[in-house]
């Protein structure tokens, strides 16, 4: 225990460097990663005990997903695409997780206020854990995803989906940024839970998950065009799809470019969280 | 645990030098981002700072048992939670030698949906306990609680008095050096509070500090050393307990003659012009 018989002393106006802070941050989340563990655990729980079908829903609700933008798609817009179904499905995984983390990431901190008003304890596992909780999610949309391709699909099955981990990997240390950025800000404005409601469903839409890259790029798009290269989304949707749909090789470089990115992001989310860490417990 | 320090331990618990912790009013409570648009046009109007302690200087030894006692606002709670390290302090220093418990109000960390031995690790692990440590820990723990076959259902489920007794339970089997409690006496039916104070008692014993906020003035009389008055964030007296609480009695009276003068005198108001008035 790290704690203990040592002396404890709280100044005032204590500041400490940048990269000391992000350091701090790191290791808090390392030695702390048993807490993070129960949290998760706890949420898990939760979200299995409440409801009728408990985890069920987590099978049930991508594919249910899927069959309103295949309607949407495909019977309404009538835009033909070869396994439509499979297409959206590779966008719908990945992106659940990603706003899962986002949604549940801003209310970590602030809905854990009566603990942080009682024990000190490093605050930024709390958004870790509402990243980390989505992994169990996306892992158990992979069986209905499987179940899918074997079913319907088998032509598309290839082993090129073994590379979905990695590509979860740089999903992961980008979700993490952003679910640590949220949490701080959501401590002193309340109201970006509707904010990121509506921004997460027109970063969906400006992303290509219902289409491919290619269906934009290069048309007369202009600034749309730019924006879909620049957006983080671009490789992660279209590597899932690379090596799901395709079964190609994912796209290394823009991966491991959006992967640097990340972790920069991240240097900069602890940075911010740790900075405003210290008011948590007055302002809530 | 082994004490690695090289240097000798100080001969104090707490050592606390002109503390002072301001409040910000206007990110308190801010909820929306419109509430603080219009607080920014606002800049100019009212107080922006709130001092909720100024100049509070003590020091709790070794085996000591200090009460803090005053009015409500008076920044009580605001002190614990800064020699918790869950604040910090704007002005001055504190010092705590050792391990720090600090269940501030017992049991307010609890899980809904976990069940009660469930809770006990999450708190454990909150508190920075190791794992190895809580497991050895969690039979006591479960013991002393006493909520029977409930230990494995969820939170949820429990009466208030057994939540306040797990919730006691776990923070004082951590056995720490410091304890910092905040208004738990009065909890749990008379059993358990006989159980809660021979614990107490014996964890002072043991050389610890201890530092409790409580409106139960036997207590303070009976088994602290020490009182400290507090009031507006100031301390108003330090020293014998007796003395401590006869003073705040005093003042508590003054104050409740105070308000009813007060009120008596809006009543008077009221029934003059109750002619105009209409409610």
């Amino acid at each position: 225990m790290s704690s203990t018989a040592t002396a404890r002393s709280f100044r005032a106006a204590r500041k400490q460097s940048s990269l000391g802070l992000i350091v701090e941050g790191f290791r808090e989340i390392w030695s702390r990663r048993r807490l993070t563990g129960y949290l998760v655990r706890a949420d898990l729980h939760k979200h299995g005990a409440d409801t009728l079908l408990g985890n069920v829903w987590w099978l049930l609700d991508p594919l249910l997903q899927m069959a309103v933008y295949v309607i949407l798609v495909s019977v309404i817009f009538q835009i033909k695409k070869d396994d439509y179904p499979l297409f959206i499905f590779c966008a719908i995984l990945p992106w659940k997780w990603f706003a899962t983390a986002v949604n549940d990431g801003i209310t970590s901190v602030t809905s854990r206020e009566r603990i942080i008003k009682q024990v000190k304890f490093p605050k930024i596992v709390l958004p870790v854990s509402a990243t980390l909780g989505g992994i169990v999610n996306f892992a158990f949309g992979l069986i209905p995803l499987f179940a899918l391709m074997l079913l319907f699909y088998q032509p598309r099955i290839s082993a090129t989906i073994l590379f979905i981990p990695l590509i979860a990997a740089v999903q992961f240390v980008f979700s993490l940024a952003i679910s640590i950025i949220v949490a701080g800000i959501n401590v002193f404005f309340r109201d970006i839970a509707n904010v990121a409601r509506h921004a997460l469903r027109l970063w969906f839409y400006l992303s290509p998950a219902l289409y491919e890259f290619s269906d934009v790029a290069g048309k007369g798009h202009g600034a749309f065009g730019v924006l879909l290269s620049l957006n983080p989304w671009t490789p992660l949707f279209e590597s899932y799809r690379a090596v799901i749909y395709n079964g190609q090789q994912p796209y290394w470089g823009s991966l491991a470019v959006l992967l640097l990115g990340s972790f920069v992001l991240l240097a900069g989310a602890t940075l911010f969280f740790k900075r405003v860490e210290p008011s948590f417990a007055k302002v809530l | 645990m082994e004490n690695t320090l090289a240097a000798p331990q100080p001969p104090y618990a707490i050592d606390a030098v002109a503390l002072g912790v301001r409040y910000n009013l206007r990110l308190t409570r801010q909820t929306t981002v419109r509430s603080s648009f219009r607080n920014l046009l606002k800049r100019a109007e009212g107080p922006t700072d709130f001092w909720a302690l100024r100049d509070v200087t003590f020091r709790v030894v070794h085996g000591e048992s200090l009460a803090v006692i005053g009015p409500n606002g008076a920044g009580k709670s605001t002190l614990l939670q800064v020699l918790a390290g869950i604040i910090q302090p704007n002005e001055g220093e504190v010092e705590v030698v050792g391990q720090v418990s600090s269940l501030l109000t017992l049991g307010a960390g609890f899980d809904q949906d976990l069940s009660g031995r469930d809770n006990i690790r999450l708190a454990g692990a909150f508190l920075g306990i190791s794992h190895r440590e809580m497991e050895a820990l969690l039979p006591g723990i479960v013991e002393f609680a006493d909520i029977g076959e409930f230990i494995d259902a969820s939170i949820k489920t429990y009466s208030s008095g057994m939540r306040a007794r797990l919730g006691f339970a776990i923070a004082t089997a951590v056995d720490p050096d410091v304890l910092i409690i905040d208004e738990v006496l009065a909890t749990g039916d008379a059993v358990f509070r006989e159980k809660s104070k021979e614990r107490i008692i014996r964890l002072t014993k043991a050389a610890k500090g201890i530092v409790l906020v409580t409106h139960d003035m036997n207590w303070v009389t009976e088994f602290c050393n020490r009182a400290m008055l507090l009031d507006h964030g100031h301390v108003v007296l330090e020293g014998d307990p007796a003395e401590v609480v006869r003073l705040h009695q005093e003042r508590s009276e003054q104050s409740r003659i105070e308000r009813e003068a007060e009120l008596a005198r809006k009543l008077a108001g009221a029934k003059s012009t109750q002619p105009t008035a209409t409610g």
